[in-house]
């Protein structure tokens, strides 16, 4: 991404000539069009076998394409994996929480043929699926409920999309509505909640507002270019972001390509559509009126006063912000306004006062024949119209695109191992057929995600276990890429912080609703350009929700999430990191919340158990690893009991490579 | 999978492999020797640069809000001669945040006087630094894109104008590893007066792996957020607590990986951190001298002079890149003097001005002045033209900034503004270029110290800099 120059006196003057002008339609060599992303999918023909064992594990298209793959290197897949280690990685992939003993014990001692899939679908349709699998969508969308920049002003009602995508996932909502929603809810029923809320998708991006003399066209460049960009990372996996200040260096994607697709969303503006009825309207006003009047005069006194009294009236002013009544409840969305509507140009080297040839909305001229014309600059609901292109059943990427999120969230690693990038300089699918096989079956299922979760999960190759014993594999594939056996992964900070409170029998399980701020060390709540804002939910058993309900605040992310590699919430995240280093383990070990909960744990188990040490050590192992402790963990932990406290033994569990790793 | 990533990866598959190689080998004797391998697995373990490198550690004495050239490091004589006068067209246009087209010039109170050898011309508001000139280069041509605070805070940093990128810091720490296990490897020392525009995000790894985070310091004696063993615990019992979890660790099944080798690894430096770090962190042990040099003990010099001396004691002991930050909080207890640039700036300047001189002339005393790199400045400079009658207004289209140390040729201007200070005039330097000097002193090259970053090859330097030859 390049920002802006600002161009000024003749450079500017000159450019005003080429504004005149209209961009051209531009052409495409074959050779741009051959890239294998753009390519119509193909049928493949699902792989078949002659040997009995092989016909046997080859279970379903999934399996068949891994195994020839793997046949074609030599390579074998490994055993299945065992029932406790099934149900913890299941657990963990599609609700991000741990199974409790019981369920391990039912699922263990349950000998029916199909108690897998019977598990499969009893997850797939839990509530909390949605929980685990709208933060990865989260993640892609860089949700936030701050503006981030200076003020990080909070977005009071962003909590709604947030819930919105929660629930499309537990609905299964076809993938191309999803897309059509957030894209254009306002403008598909511009009546309905579900729909606007949605379309406040096209608001998540940080926002930079400042004080003084206002640049409103360059403010407004900076608004379109989130809009653009998110369109390229998280529905087409294209870097069309690159190409905002020149043609694309390696993709086909010309300038003008860019701002084509910024020109559909040329008359869109910020909505707060207030949810309260004009009586409660009447009420906020006079509530907060006066309070308002006395802001007003504080701010008059503060100017010309000395640093001394500045501060003193500093403080005043957050006194009062917290007199306000709490905002009214409204719809954070957008809108159509014609009457504003920017007009597009190429902007010369992106920047916003640069014009260049006029353009109107198109999609990506490389996906049409050359010489497609634009659209009509009134055609209407023009968002609607992107989004249509996006999720017609032929466009070569967006389907591709999603099954490859699915299975990177499932294995670790996509088929194509750079999510947001299938273009050149991304990597090359490990498994072209195979993705172009889940890709057509996500368009026949009419884009059911569960459906494909479902196909994804009922096949060996996710049942194996995650072993690397196989030395050809390790040499042909230390990476894994062709999935010879299961990667072993580490829990994300949600899945830590949610795990640790659940074993602790602590988890509030509460779903949706306003985002809660929990305590957090006074240090850090000073560090803040307003610390009022960290305004702690005062009800605490809110404090022990699940993670995906607290704040996404851009300017103060929790310590606790921010070692384990929670995304910074500023720019799409495609992937997590998985890094290891000390301040984890100083945040695990001398941490406020794993000392809070392990004594929590420490004081469950004495309940439970009372000093039966043994007892208390097999009921820690099941509730924090899912399974029980082998003979020498046991002789270890009881000998550490006899000198040392209960509650060091539990924080010791929350620190285990058993806990924080699923197999 | 990010390159670096793999690259670990890789090197430890491979020596996992080279273990499994001697089929005689016991399992438990191989797990050991995995373990003695797991401290080249620190992510953080001090890497080669990619040339010869000049400095090993960065200090980054940044002024926040913006202080102004025109009464610390360019004088501009005209300027006094034009006070209260429009700003003559010839000098060209200016975009400010806050003053409008007919604000009126303003002419400094300060005076001015060359000092040192190279006799380069230092306000009175730098008693101090002035004895230290002919260690700086004075680069008078700096240059930003922003005029406001945070997007300019983000380009100083990150050389972006938007929050989400990865810092200079953490881009060091991604090149050079560092050369302590017990301390940070990049620390940021807040002023305890307050945050600034920016927030967090600026000094921040952004999209780099959690392992290249600052570390942010808090104001008194233990300043690593979890550095305290909780309430009511013993470093002895933790003691056993950490062997309880390597033990149990040990005694699962797949104990041999060699990425839970990395966690042992992990655990070992935390603790070491925790038992080694708070000495260092105890200004105590440094002479009576010493500390009344840093103003330590008096007003206004105490908090920013601890916090300097901090600094030099972390950067001895390996820390590769401090921040010490000068003002936080509400503008005027920042640099940034809209209201009034004489009460604001001589008091912004009482605070850092001992401070800043004792760091350098500590440093050199050590030696550890040549391998460590100084920078001082702030996100921009201050408006030629007042805001009210007697402050000045944001300004990112010419201001200076001093580099030190680190193979820093001293005693040197580099650049000139124009004669109202408007506009860099003279070998005129952005950031980018500030950004591309500071790597290559440490051995780094724009181009090599990437990542790869939604089909992009991130770097610290957006577009081409330039490393400013005059001084290196």
């Amino acid at each position: 991404m390049r920002f802006p120059l600002v161009l000024s006196g003749l450079a500017a003057a000159s450019i005003l000539l080429a504004a005149e002008a209209v961009a051209p339609l531009g052409t495409y060599r074959p050779m741009e069009r051959r890239h294998w992303a753009f390519q119509k999918r193909a049928h493949p023909a699902i792989p078949t076998f002659s040997d009995p064992a092989d016909q046997a594990w080859a279970k379903n298209p999934i399996d068949a394409f891994i195994l020839a793959r793997l046949q074609k290197e030599g390579l074998h897949p490994a055993a299945q994996a065992d029932r406790r280690t099934l149900i913890r990685r299941l657990y963990f992939d599609l609700t991000g929480l741990p199974p409790s003993p019981q369920e391990v014990d039912a699922f263990v001692a349950d000998r029916s043929k199909d108690a897998y899939p019977k598990l499969v679908d009893r997850l797939l349709a839990s509530p909390h699926y949605g929980e685990k699998w709208g933060q990865h969508w989260l993640d892609v969308v860089r949700f936030a409920e701050s503006d981030g920049f200076e003020y990080d002003t909070h977005r009071p009602d962003a909590w709604r999309y947030r819930d919105y995508v929660i629930r499309a996932l537990n609905n299964d909502k076809p993938y191309d509505r999803f897309v059509e929603e957030q894209l254009a809810g306002d403008e598909i029923s511009p009546k309905e909640d579900e729909t606007i809320i949605a379309a406040g998708f096209n608001r998540l991006a940080p926002l930079r507002k400042n004080a003084g003399n206002q640049e409103v066209a360059s403010s407004r460049n900076e608004v379109l270019t989130e809009m653009t960009n998110i369109v390229g990372q998280a529905f087409l996996g294209v870097t069309l972001h690159c190409a905002r200040c020149h043609d694309h260096k390696f993709d086909p994607i010309r300038q003008s390509d860019y701002y084509r697709i910024e020109a559909y969303f040329s008359a869109t503006e910020p909505l707060d559509l207030s949810k309260a009825t004009p009586a409660e309207q009447t009420a906020w006003k006079a509530k907060a009126e006066p309070v308002q009047e006395q802001m007003k005069q504080v701010k008059m006194r503060m100017k010309g006063s000395s640093p001394d009294q500045r501060a003193v009236l500093e403080k005043k002013l957050e006194d009062l912000q917290e007199e306000l009544p709490p905002p009214l409840p409204a719809i954070f969305t957008v809108s159509d306004d014609e009457a504003k509507r920017t007009d597009v140009h190429v902007l010369i080297r992106g920047a916003y006062n640069a014009k260049g040839g006029h353009v109107g909305m198109r999609p990506l001229g490389v996906l049409l024949p050359d010489g497609a014309p634009e659209m009509p600059q009134d055609t209407p609901k023009p968002r609607l119209q992107l989004a249509e292109w996006i999720v017609s059943p032929n466009n070569p990427l967006t389907a591709r695109v999603m099954v490859n999120r699915i299975w990177q969230y499932h294995f670790g690693r996509g088929i194509v191992g750079t999510p947001n990038d299938f273009g050149r300089m991304g990597e090359r699918p490990t498994n072209p057929e195979l993705l172009d096989y889940l890709a057509d079956e996500f368009v026949q299922s009419g884009f059911s995600i569960k459906h494909m979760q479902r196909l994804i999960l009922l096949s060996n190759t996710f049942q194996q276990s995650s072993g690397a014993s196989d030395a050809a594999g390790k040499e042909k594939d230390p990476d894994n890429k062709l999935l010879w056996h299961f990667n072993r992964r580490r829990l994300e900070a949600e899945e830590i912080r949610d795990a640790i409170l659940a074993s602790a029998g602590n988890l509030n399980l509460k779903a949706g609703g306003p985002s809660v701020i929990v305590p957090i060390d006074h240090e850090l709540v000073q560090a803040l350009y307003k610390p009022s804002q960290w305004a702690v939910t005062p009800d605490e058993s809110e404090h022990h929700r699940r993670s995906v309900y607290l704040i996404a605040k851009r300017n103060l992310r929790l310590p606790f999430m921010e070692v384990f590699d929670a995304p910074d919430t500023q720019v799409s995240c495609p992937r997590r990191e998985s890094s290891t280093h000390p301040p984890q383990a100083l945040e695990l070990l001398n941490g406020r919340f794993s000392n809070q909960e392990a004594d929590v744990l420490a004081a469950r188990l004495l309940y439970e158990y009372g000093k039966d040490r043994a007892k208390q050590v097999d009921r820690a192992y099941r509730l924090v690893t899912g399974r029980a402790p082998n003979p020498q963990e046991k002789r270890l932990a009881l000998e550490f009991l006899k000198t040392q406290p209960l509650r060091e033994f539990t924080l010791a569990m929350f620190n285990l490579n058993a806990f924080l790793y699923v197999n | 999978m990010p390159e670096h990533v793999r690259i670990t990866r890789n090197r430890r598959e491979f020596l996992f492999d080279a273990f499994c190689g001697f089929g005689g080998i016991a399992l438990a004797s191989m797990m050991q020797q995995e373990q003695l391998r797991a401290a080249s697995m620190n992510p953080l373990a001090p890497k080669p640069p990619d040339h010869p490198a000049k400095a090993k550690a960065v200090i980054f004495l940044f002024m926040a809000g913006g202080p102004s050239h025109l009464d610390t490091f360019d004088p501009k004589p005209l300027l006094n001669k034009l006070n209260g006068q429009k700003r003559p067209a010839s000098f060209g246009e200016a975009k400010y945040q806050f003053v409008s087209t007919n604000a009126r010039l303003l002419g400094t109170k300060r005076t001015f006087k060359k000092y040192g050898q190279s006799g380069i011309e230092v306000s009175d508001l730098f008693p101090h630094m002035a004895q230290c000139v002919d260690d700086l280069a004075v680069i008078r041509s700096c240059h930003g894109d922003m005029v406001v605070h945070s997007a300019a805070q983000y380009q100083l940093f990150t050389g972006r104008i938007i929050p989400g990128f990865p810092s200079m810091g953490s881009w060091v720490i991604y090149g050079l590893g560092s050369e302590s296990e017990s301390l940070p490897a990049y620390v940021v020392m807040p002023d305890p007066k307050g945050a600034l525009e920016a927030g967090q995000p600026m000094y921040t790894n952004g999209f780099l792996p959690a392992v290249y985070q600052p570390t942010m310091f808090r104001p008194g004696r233990r300043p690593v957020l979890n550095l305290d063993l909780p309430a009511g615990i013993n470093l002895d019992e933790r003691r056993k607590t950490l062997n309880l979890i390597r033990d149990l660790d040990q005694a699962n099944l797949d104990a041999g990986n060699s990425e839970f080798a990395a966690r042992v690894n992990a655990y070992d430096l935390a603790f070491k951190m925790q038992t080694e770090a708070p000495a260092i962190f105890d200004l105590s042990n440094e002479p009576e001298k010493t500390r009344e040099m840093y103003g330590i003990g008096k007003e206004p010099t105490d908090d920013y002079g601890r916090r300097c001396l901090l600094a030099r004691r972390l950067v001895e002991k390996g820390v590769r890149f401090v921040a010490v930050v000068s003002g936080g909080g509400p503008g005027n207890l920042q640099w940034d003097a809209h209201e009034d640039i004489e009460e604001n700036h001589l008091r912004m300047a009482a605070q850092t001005d001992q401070p800043v001189a004792a760091l350098l002339k500590d440093l050199k005393h050590r030696g550890l002045l040549d391998s460590t790199l100084v920078i001082w400045g702030g996100e921009f400079g201050r408006s030629p033209e007042s805001q009210g009658a007697k402050g000045r207004d944001h300004h990112n289209l010419g201001f200076s900034m001093w580099l030190a140390g680190g193979g820093i040729k001293g005693g040197q201007i580099v650049g000139a503004t124009d004669d109202i200070g408007l506009r860099a005039v003279v070998n005129p330097y952005h950031f980018r270029d500030v950004h591309t000097t500071v790597l290559n002193q440490l051995g780094l090259e724009q181009n090599a110290l990437s990542y790869m970053h939604q089909g992009r090859r991130e770097r610290l330097t957006e577009v081409q800099g330039e490393i400013i030859k005059q001084i290196v």
